[in-house]
């Protein structure tokens, strides 16, 4: 049931009041996720975009910067699997078996860490970033995912291995 | 041993971005939501609506969330249903689709060569699971993609009728409207209502009771009413979900249908209202309704 139009808060003069506060909070998490500007940008237009596309539903949900990030996380997803899906018919497809997962105790150099990741492939380092810079329990990067929980732990190991490999080339070559 | 990993962990921090970026981004919003203000004030009538005043509720496991109209011509359409039920359509998007303003049932359009049925898209707590109950069902369900409003699997059941289960990622109340162009009553026909029953019964957890002709069903969910309110009829040569959509005048929109290229039966009084049963003007069945508010 609707309310006369002029009674009804406006979800659309709430998102426009909400967008200068979150528009950093949305483009800072983007950019230190994706690392490049450009695409930054695009995502972040993304999310504020779909944001419109939900406030016009009735009724609408309860937009927050909290849910613009939210959604920003899913348009990064999205960005890594179009990636991979694109990267996918450029190379052999090598399915690596699941390896036990080889303890690791080294500290990261955030600033190499970041590089590493940049040079992952999007599947591993989508899988990285959720787990690790965004802080996600497993079950809820497996969601994002679209995959298992059993497929997602053996995508990290695998992820993981690729990391450790690159990360140990760069500290060689840079240190 | 502490995980060497958990050192990557990073909260996010805000970053203004450039100011150009900022807004431009900002425009172009403004634009979006000015676009879409004015739906309420062009409805065809808002006098004496049949709205029936309900709380808001939030969509159930086995609702109708969505719908689309997958006909060949999707101009044609929007224009037919425009002129026969008052429709607007969301300005900019993909050229292939549209997207009604302003009902309460979420509903689309969207080109598709041979195809001239009513979509239906079924709300879901679960949609993997859903794919799995599709599966043992005997339908087909392509893998669950990420949307914007949630997480979908397009379907199609074991009679060949095509429909889609979502999962949304938060709960938002759903709306029941019998408004003029809004769906008060959706059939599900099929070929054998039985193995629909099994079926639908199964994905959906939908129950049914006899209804008033024969084949006919009355489909429950949880002792209500299915929102839309929805019928499945058995016997039908094939398979298809055809609409019914709220009129206020019935012989006002018969008209209209006819005047827009389409066909229509005169009006015929039911037990529940009066109702007519129509085509447009690219074959697509539905039916008007005025039914008491």
């Amino acid at each position: 049931m609707n309310l006369p139009a002029g009674v009804e808060p406006d979800p659309g003069a709430a998102l426009l009041v909400l967008y200068d506060t979150a528009l950093p909070q949305v483009y800072g998490y983007l950019l230190s996720r994706c690392g490049q500007r450009a695409l930054a940008e695009d995502l972040t237009a993304e999310v504020f975009l779909a944001a419109v596309e939900a406030v016009r539903r009735r009724p609408p949900p309860d937009v927050s910067t909290a849910w613009l990030v939210g959604v920003a996380r899913h348009k990064l997803v999205d960005h890594w699997r179009r990636a991979e899906r694109e990267q996918r018919g450029l190379r052999v497809v090598q399915g690596l078996p699941a390896e036990p997962d080889d303890p690791w105790d080294e500290r990261l150099d955030a600033m190499i860490a970041q590089q590493v990741l940049a040079e992952l492939g999007p599947h591993h380092r989508g899988a990285l970033v959720l787990r690790y810079l965004d802080g996600l329990p497993v079950p809820e990067v497996a969601r994002l995912l679209g995959r298992t929980v059993h497929a997602t732990e053996a995508l990290l190991v695998r992820a993981r291995k690729a990391f450790r490999e690159t990360y140990e080339r760069s500290e060689g070559r840079d240190v | 041993m502490s995980d060497p990993f958990e050192a990557l962990l990073r909260p996010p921090e805000a970053v203004d971005p450039d100011p150009t970026f900022a807004a431009r981004l900002r425009a172009r919003l403004e634009r979006e939501l000015l676009d879409h203000r004015d739906p309420r004030g062009t409805r065809m009538s808002t006098s004496s609506t049949t709205s029936t005043p309900s709380a808001p509720a939030v969509p159930r496991h086995g609702d109708v969330g969505y719908v689309s109209l997958r006909v060949p011509d999707v101009g044609r359409a929007a224009d037919f249903y425009q002129a026969v039920l008052g429709w607007r359509y969301a300005p900019g998007g993909d050229p292939r689709g549209r997207q009604v303003q302003g009902l309460a049932l979420n509903h689309g359009m969207w080109a598709e060569e041979g195809s001239r049925t009513l979509w239906a898209c079924y709300r879901v707590d679960d949609v993997h699971a859903a794919v799995r109950r599709v599966r043992e069902a005997g339908g087909r369900a392509e893998e669950p993609s990420r949307e914007p409003y949630g997480t979908i699997s397009t379907c199609v059941d074991d009679q060949g009728l095509s429909f889609g289960v979502y999962e949304v990622f938060g709960d938002r109340p759903a709306e029941v409207s019998s408004r003029q162009g809004e769906i008060v009553y959706l059939t599900v026909e099929v070929p054998d209502a039985d193995r629909a029953r099994a079926f639908y019964g199964s994905v959906l957890g939908w129950e049914f009771v006899p209804g008033n002709v024969d084949q006919g069903w009355r489909v429950r969910l949880g002792g209500g009413e299915v929102r839309p309110m929805t019928g499945l009829w058995g016997g039908r040569d094939r398979a298809a979900v055809v609409p019914m959509y709220s009129v206020e005048d019935i012989d006002a929109g018969v008209a209209r249908v006819r005047a827009a290229g389409g066909t229509s039966t005169d009006p015929e009084r039911q037990p529940y209202g009066v109702t007519a049963e129509c085509a447009d003007d690219q074959g697509v069945r539905f039916y008007l309704g005025r039914l008491p508010g």
